[in-house]
């Protein structure tokens, strides 16, 4: 099994060779990071070293650190999320700025330093960058002044303007001049028009909104509670509620990755203090929960899902103290690899 | 008395001072290294204190000591590490009294302001049977020194520095025969608006540091009284408050800010007797630590007695008790503690070569008995020529540290089932020192340490958790000497520290233990002084080598060496009035440099200080 696999990782890595080869018109030649695996490492509290791993998934060869390898000098922040549009990858720091660089080649463009607090994520619509931030934290750590920044370039530069959400927006989501924001504290979507740069529209959702994607040619959004998650989708005509799926699924976090046949892996933590994390498997198509302990543990702080290699990569924390790890799984469990990474890793970008 | 004024010579800076006689011209203090034998103390002398006055104990132990200070930035948090322990393995006294805070178990060196004392000293190694919680990595004792008949004295000193600085300090004493009172007050205050590379930033432009200015105030208050010929009694009280902002990681752009104020008062009553002296010693701790708006607070009373008496030539005892009643009212939990402790020391000096101690402490606290803490340890002069002498040390012993009310209580996340951390560690250590035109004190150590139970807080979904999970192994090789050599009419001191440092964590990989984090190998100071009629030079140097920030394959930090020079004239003079003037260069070489991760540290600076000594 396991040498089938590598061939194909041999025919797979010589398909893009061939088309690294052949690039024509405006397409441009395949940079060492243009294929793979790159593994967000979110770094620890207080040391601002989170990362960005490279993982060449048919070599298995690891590069660590490449933001300071390809640009001398450390990232120097929390990254918690790694956006790829308009060509351009965009590291999102959740302690106050966006590094956006060459997905190439991963040498610096531009970034936005400064006038942000806490940054999630970020979307790109008509020319402009939008950035989810929680706002500050006050006193008592809540954080009433969440908003969705508004940079006017695509390389970044100053925040023009801050338009206001419900508490802690996490994901944003582009279908054509309007933005879709996951409104996690208050269960919200609220939609910008990118033109206005304004609220258009708010539904409120079950659970907290954490997640957009993609599934059978409609927008949904992933949202969870302590008991359920849901899925909602949306028409994008009027941009009112379509579809609808709840699965009893108790101790959902914010880590998804999709897989094939609208299959959902999720990460489960009982937390505090019994702490038995999991990963449970359900699928939108049939709306029934097909695994809810597709894998049990302890330290899981992410999931992706290579749909290439069709391969489930699991992201275990290791309590922060040093290097994280990440277990790479066959579809049906088997454990393919495992490797030590950077602090804290979090998520993954399939290229 | 011979031996353990060797000890002292040997080790310490300090080159005569005998022991502490129970005449009453001194005020006295219970001298800290007579049950020590066969461990490491270095004593930081007077010249040294004063030298450092306008500074913090976190810049004199990483400069002047193998101690590694971890430094969150200029005047940030600042927190020691011995022999590859962490800061909260470090026990800390002043005049006696434990200060580290019952809620975190550690101090920040960064605001105890050298001005504030008049001795330190420390001591290196497991020591929980002598010194009692937390002294595992070692321990640092603080002491006011006053005298009696010794008149009217102030002294009037004010630094001016780099980067804002601008410290103040006046002090005046009275003393006669039978009273002694000595009041200090300072004021330390620090714009930090240093130049550094922001290596966060594209381009890494050169930026100047924001939100880190930091004020400091303090009084210090020392009392002695001469009741009669046989009691004394003698009173401290140490206010200080530190209002600092928190100068943000590189990357980061917090503006935090915090508040940190303690109120510490300890009294004793010594009752002399022939052979004997019985001490009674009470005590209130109060920190209050503002964090942004979260407040937190404890406050700690103390009553403990000893008696200390020898028996013949030979023979010392020491035995005591200690009771310690805490409350904390923290900004997520309040909570109480009790502690009490008997402990027992005992020395005997078989000859005038030979001498051997054993120490014995017994601690509970709640319903908690920590296991029997014992400690033996002995000096050996085993050689004696016309100038030069070699004395053998060896010493083994247990030390402990009960878990911290945040360890226990925080909420969420407090773990009341903890267990206490618990080491033992052993040393042997050669000293050599030679008089004449050319002396010099050496003496090198190599010491093995085992730290169970250590306590490390680890993430539970989103909530963190302390968890006796760590287990580390040190072992070690210190080396420390010290020349002096009268060249012409030139005096030469030149001083030299080397401390290989092996700290290896057995548990996250214990197939290939690797060293813990932020926890040098290599450290080396060196420093020379050349003086001259009043005049002295100095120059002094200190490395610290590479340092992973995490456990595991980990990010490595560089290493960096700084440069320290200065210029002294202590012999200026007008009528009785002596005011030193002196001038020192810090980071002379301009250094790039962090000692933690994405912490910027302040470049080449300078500072001046006038005394007057009235």
């Amino acid at each position: 099994m396991k040498f089938a696999y590598k061939n194909q990782l041999g025919v797979l890595a010589l398909f893009y060779l061939l088309v690294a080869c052949n690039d024509s018109g405006n397409e441009r030649p395949l940079g060492a990071y243009d294929t793979g695996v790159l593994i967000i490492n979110e770094g620890a509290f207080g040391a601002n070293d989170g990362e960005v791993f490279h993982l060449d998934p048919s070599t298995g060869i690891l590069k660590e650190n490449v933001f300071e390898a390809e640009n001398n000098r450390p990232f120097a922040g929390l990254l918690e999320d790694i956006v790829l549009e308009e060509e351009r990858l965009y590291l999102v720091a959740n302690t106050g700025k966006v590094e956006i660089v060459n997905p190439g080649d991963f040498k610096s463009i531009g970034s936005v330093i400064g006038d942000l607090d806490i940054p999630r994520s970020l979307a790109t619509a008509q020319g402009k960058l939008f950035i989810s931030d929680y706002g500050p934290y006050d006193a008592s750590f809540a954080t009433p002044d969440s908003y969705i920044a508004v940079v006017s370039g695509l390389d970044g530069g100053t925040v023009k303007k801050k338009i206001e959400v419900s508490n802690k927006p996490e994901d944003l989501f582009t279908v054509g001049k309007y933005v879709f924001v996951a409104g996690s504290e208050e269960g919200k979507i609220e939609i910008i028009d990118a033109e206005t740069e304004t609220v258009i529209k708010t539904i409120e959702v079950d659970g907290r909104p954490v997640q957009f994607f993609e599934e059978r040619g409609d927008l949904w959004v992933y949202a969870y509670d302590s008991e359920q998650v849901y899925f909602q989708s949306f028409h994008l005509s009027d941009l009112t509620k379509k579809e609808y799926r709840a699965f009893d699924i108790s101790n959902a976090t914010r880590s998804i990755a999709f897989g094939e046949d609208a299959k959902m892996y999720i990460l489960t933590s009982t937390g505090w203090p019994d702490y038995n994390d999991g990963i449970a498997v359900v699928s939108i198509n049939d709306g029934e929960t097909l695994i809810p302990e597709w894998k049990t543990g302890s330290g899981f702080y992410g999931i992706g899902y290579d749909k290439e290699r069709q391969e489930i990569y699991v992201a275990n924390a290791k309590g922060f103290q040093g290097n994280g790890q990440v277990t790479v799984y066959s579809k049906s469990g088997a454990e393919v690899n495992t490797m030590e990474v950077g602090r804290g890793p979090s998520g993954f970008v399939f290229r | 008395m011979t031996l353990l004024f060797w000890v002292v010579s040997v080790i310490g800076f300090v080159p005569t001072q005998d022991t502490v006689s129970l005449e009453q011209v001194e005020v006295y203090a219970p001298p800290l290294d007579r049950f020590a034998q066969g461990q490491k103390v270095v004593k930081f002398d007077s010249e040294l204190l004063e030298a450092y006055a306008a500074r913090s104990l976190g810049d004199l132990l990483q400069e002047q000591s193998p101690v590694f200070v971890r430094q969150y930035g200029a005047g940030m948090l600042a927190s020691p590490s011995f022999r590859g322990t962490s800061a909260g393995h470090t026990a800390l006294f002043w005049n006696g009294l434990p200060i580290n805070s019952p809620s975190l178990g550690q101090s920040d060196l960064s605001i105890l302001p050298v001005e504030a004392i008049d001795q330190a000293q420390l001591h290196f190694g497991s020591s929980g049977a002598l010194f009692g919680n937390e002294a595992i990595g070692g321990s640092l004792h603080m002491n006011s020194k006053t005298d009696f008949r010794k008149g009217f004295r102030g002294k009037i000193a004010q630094t001016f520095g780099s980067f804002g600085l601008f410290n103040s300090a006046f002090s005046g004493g009275f003393s006669s025969k039978k009273f002694s009172s000595k009041s200090r007050f300072y004021r330390q205050f620090v714009q930090n608006d240093f130049s550094f590379r922001d290596i966060s930033q594209p381009g890494t432009p050169e930026v100047k540091a924001q939100n880190a200015a930091a004020e400091q105030l303090g009084f210090v208050q020392d009392l002695a009284w001469n009741l009669n010929s046989k009691s004394q009694l003698k009173a401290a009280f140490w206010w200080n408050k530190a209002d600092r902002e928190i100068q943000p990681v590189m990357g980061s752009n917090t503006t935090d800010q915090q508040s940190d104020e303690s109120f510490r008062a300890v009294l004793d009553y010594f009752r002399f007797s022939g052979k004997s002296i019985w001490n009674l010693k009470t005590g209130w701790i109060q920190d209050k630590m503002i964090f942004n708006e979260s407040l937190n607070q404890t406050r700690q009373f103390f009553a403990a007695s000893d008696w200390d008496f020898s028996k013949g030539d030979r023979l010392q005892f020491k035995a005591g008790v200690r009771g310690t009643f805490v409350q904390g009212d923290l900004s997520t939990y309040s909570a109480t503690d009790q502690r009490f402790e008997f402990y027992q020391s005992a020395r005997y000096d078989a000859s005038e070569d030979l001498s051997l101690s054993v120490n014995l402490r017994q601690f509970a606290y709640l319903d908690n008995f920590v296991p029997f803490l014992p400690s033996i340890g002995g000096d050996w002069k085993f050689w004696e020529g016309d100038q030069q002498e070699f004395l053998l040390k060896a010493s083994v012993g247990k030390g402990f540290k009960v878990p911290t009310l945040n360890d226990r209580f925080w909420s969420p996340g407090g773990n009341p089932d903890l267990l206490p951390e618990e080491s033992v560690s052993g040393e042997i250590g050669l000293n050599w020192t030679k008089t004449g035109a050319f002396s010099w004190d050496q003496s090198l150590t190599y010491y093995r340490m085992q730290v169970n139970n250590w306590i490390i807080w680890m993430p539970q979904g989103s909530v963190w958790s302390p968890e006796n999970i760590r287990e580390v192994q040190n072992q070690g090789i210190e080396y420390q000497g010290k020349g002096n050599r009268k060249i012409g009419l030139v005096d030469m001191e030149i001083g030299l520290s080397y401390t290989f440092s092996q700290a290896l964590d057995l548990t996250s990989e214990p197939t290939n233990p690797r060293q813990l984090p932020y926890t040098p190998k290599h450290q080396a100071n060196g420093s020379l002084i050349a003086a001259y009629a009043g005049f002295s030079l100095n120059l002094g140097t200190f490395y610290v080598g590479q340092r992973a920030i995490g456990t595991g394959n980990a990010r490595v930090l560089d290493s960096y060496q700084l440069w320290n020079a200065g210029l002294r004239f202590s012999d200026l003079k007008w009528g009785k009035t002596r005011f030193p003037l002196s001038f020192q260069v810090l980071n002379l070489l301009d250094k790039d440099y962090q000692v933690l991760y994405l912490r910027a540290m302040p470049g080449r600076s300078f500072q001046l200080n006038l005394t007057i000594h009235l």
